[in-house]
């Protein structure tokens, strides 16, 4: 079988740079962050020395605000997380279990609005949230975060409420229950992994998040890790790459763990969210 | 139906789609409309708001720099999402093979999606440094370059170093859904296709493809969409330059918001809109024929 041997040959090669490419960056990542002299490559004899003086620095110096925007990023993540999956829940509930005109086009026309540009609503934001003195505090990234996570939420949940039979919660229904009991009684329950994964992937989403919280906050107050990251600069306009990566390191690693221990699920959403519309 | 449920139910559906309507009114269609209306005036920091009419947009039908904008944004759109759509194939063809490890390969190729783009473009910053660099580092030790490239220094270099780091961020979703896709296709019409003799890549022709196709105008639509409205890359990566030439019209409508150019920059903003609405259209439309 000339031709199998081909394919296997192939398909070695195809995963040995798959695997290459997709790695790569995210371990060059690392071994920079762990380096004493992060212009180790410049050198004609490269010599790498290994330490954890660049975690040290920023979990440490105040002028970094490092802890500081891990601490707003997690808070705010958890928060829209939480309420976009009750929200979207409340939503799916009347969706999957309610007969009215627009149960089917309605989520079709979320997902569409999904799809409009950040930059279309980010300068009206900034005035709202001047109106408001809401800039630089957790509700002017909260409030916009939980609207935008919401569609994508929403498809998913309401595929997993599809799959629960209608007679179980009819049957609660008619033994007397009210239609909110019904819903965290029965069907929150009977959902409870899809809703985490729900929760899961809108924390990912939030956590991500970079044009708002760029418009909308301005200091350690309610700055975000993806923005604290992009802005950060030396003192005297040479980059501290070190203290950038092992910030970047100790930003991505709990992403890249819950995403691998979770991957079922993330894929099952992700797959959900795209294909079902 | 029990007609005591319907009844009852009126307000109910209401009350459990209140929250969702208000977010999505209060935080996505109130701020488009205000976008859309504050584009009809002239809105600067130190001058009276003034009603402008059309005049934002005549403006910008004018402006050299939107319309470069605008090119840069549609060429890396086509570019990166063909990119992605072609090597997202061949990771979902790998990772449909029966392999030892699957899980683990999986995982691998998810890696790159669960890091936030601000971060991941800084790390590709740092790839493309021209004095210690991973990037010239490689090509000279591989030979393939005999000095080091200033990849962001040049129009064409920092529109390659750009699409290579997107490519990198959104191949994993591509071949998440891709793989769904080819997951879907009975084993048996492969079996069969063996038995009569076609070769793989007969097979991948006339069975693959044409059974993949929708799950592909989906993804392709999807990450087209989702490419048009870049700006964290850009903004970390490129800053938009050399000289504005990677300037995403994202980051061109956000630089008049920062000098407080709110009229100008919301007629950017429905540019930036209307293409990207027009083709979510395309994608409902085509969603719905899936469907069926």
């Amino acid at each position: 079988m000339r031709e199998e041997r081909t394919k296997r040959l192939l398909t070695w090669l195809g995963i040995t740079f798959m695997v290459g490419f997709c790695l790569v960056p995210f371990f060059f990542m690392i071994i920079v962050s762990l380096s004493r002299d992060p212009t180790f490559l410049s050198s004609q004899e490269v010599k790498y020395l290994m330490t954890l003086r660049n975690y040290g620095h920023i979990l440490r110096a105040g002028s970094l605000h490092f802890p500081a925007y891990l601490r707003n990023s997690l808070i705010i993540s958890a928060l829209v997380a939480l309420f976009t999956t009750f929200v979207a829940g409340l939503a799916a509930y009347a969706f999957s279990r309610y007969r009215f005109p627009g149960r089917r086009l309605i989520p079709l026309g979320v997902l569409g609005i999904s799809m409009f540009p950040q930059i279309s609503v980010v300068g009206y934001l900034f005035k709202l949230m001047t109106g408001l003195g809401w800039i630089n505090t957790y509700n002017a990234l909260i409030f916009p975060y939980i609207a935008w996570a919401l569609p994508l939420a929403l498809w998913i949940v309401l595929s997993y409420f599809m799959q629960i039979p209608q007679e179980l919660d009819r049957a609660a229904l008619v033994d007397g229950a009210s239609r909110f009991q019904t819903l965290y009684k029965i069907i929150f329950p009977l959902a409870l992994p899809g809703l985490f994964s729900t929760a899961l992937l809108v924390f990912i989403f939030s956590f991500n998040e970079f044009l708002f919280a760029l418009m909308l906050t301005t200091d350690q107050a309610a700055r975000t890790i993806p923005v604290g990251i992009a802005l950060f600069q030396g003192l005297h306009g040479e980059i501290p790459w070190g203290h950038i990566m092992a910030a970047s390191t100790i930003s991505s690693i709990p992403l890249v763990l819950l995403t691998v221990g979770f991957q079922r699920y993330i894929i099952q959403d992700l797959t959900k969210g795209a294909l079902k519309g | 139906m029990n007609q005591g449920l319907k009844a009852k139910g009126a307000w109910g559906t209401y009350g459990f789609l209140l929250p969702l309507f208000l977010f999505i009114c209060g935080f996505i269609l109130l701020p488009v409309a205000g976008t859309f209306w504050t584009s009809l005036f002239r809105d600067v920091a130190f001058l009276p708001k003034k009603f402008l009419g059309l005049a934002n947009y005549i403006r910008l039908l004018k402006d050299p720099n939107f319309w470069r904008s605008a090119r840069f944004t549609l060429l890396f759109a086509f570019g990166s999402v063909a990119l992605e759509v072609g090597l997202g194939t061949i990771f979902a063809l790998l990772l449909n093979e029966k392999l030892p490890l699957r899980g683990w390969l999986r995982a691998a190729v998810l890696v790159p999606w669960a890091i936030p783009i601000a971060i991941s473009a800084r790390v590709w910053e740092l790839v493309y440094n021209y004095n210690y660099g991973l990037a010239n580092y490689l090509l000279i030790k591989l030979g393939v370059s005999s000095g080091p490239i200033n990849w962001l220094g040049s129009g064409w270099g920092a529109f390659l170093s750009l699409l290579l780091a997107d490519v990198w961020k959104t191949t994993p979703f591509v071949t998440i859904i891709l793989l769904a896709g080819l997951q879907a296709i009975p084993e048996e019409l492969y079996q069969q296709a063996k038995v009569d003799g076609t070769n793989f890549y007969q097979r991948f022709l006339k069975i693959t493809l044409p059974l993949l196709k929708p799950v592909l105008l989906v993804a392709i639509l999807f990450r087209t969409i989702d490419a048009l409205r870049i700006f964290d890359l850009v903004y970390v990566l490129t800053h938009g330059g050399p000289g504005g030439m990677t300037t995403s019209l994202s980051l061109y409508g956000y630089k008049f918001f920062l000098s407080s150019d709110f009229g100008y920059g919301s007629a950017v903003s429905v540019a930036c809109f209307l293409i990207a609405f027009s083709l979510s259209i395309l994608y409902l439309r085509m969603g719905k024929f899936g469907g069926d």
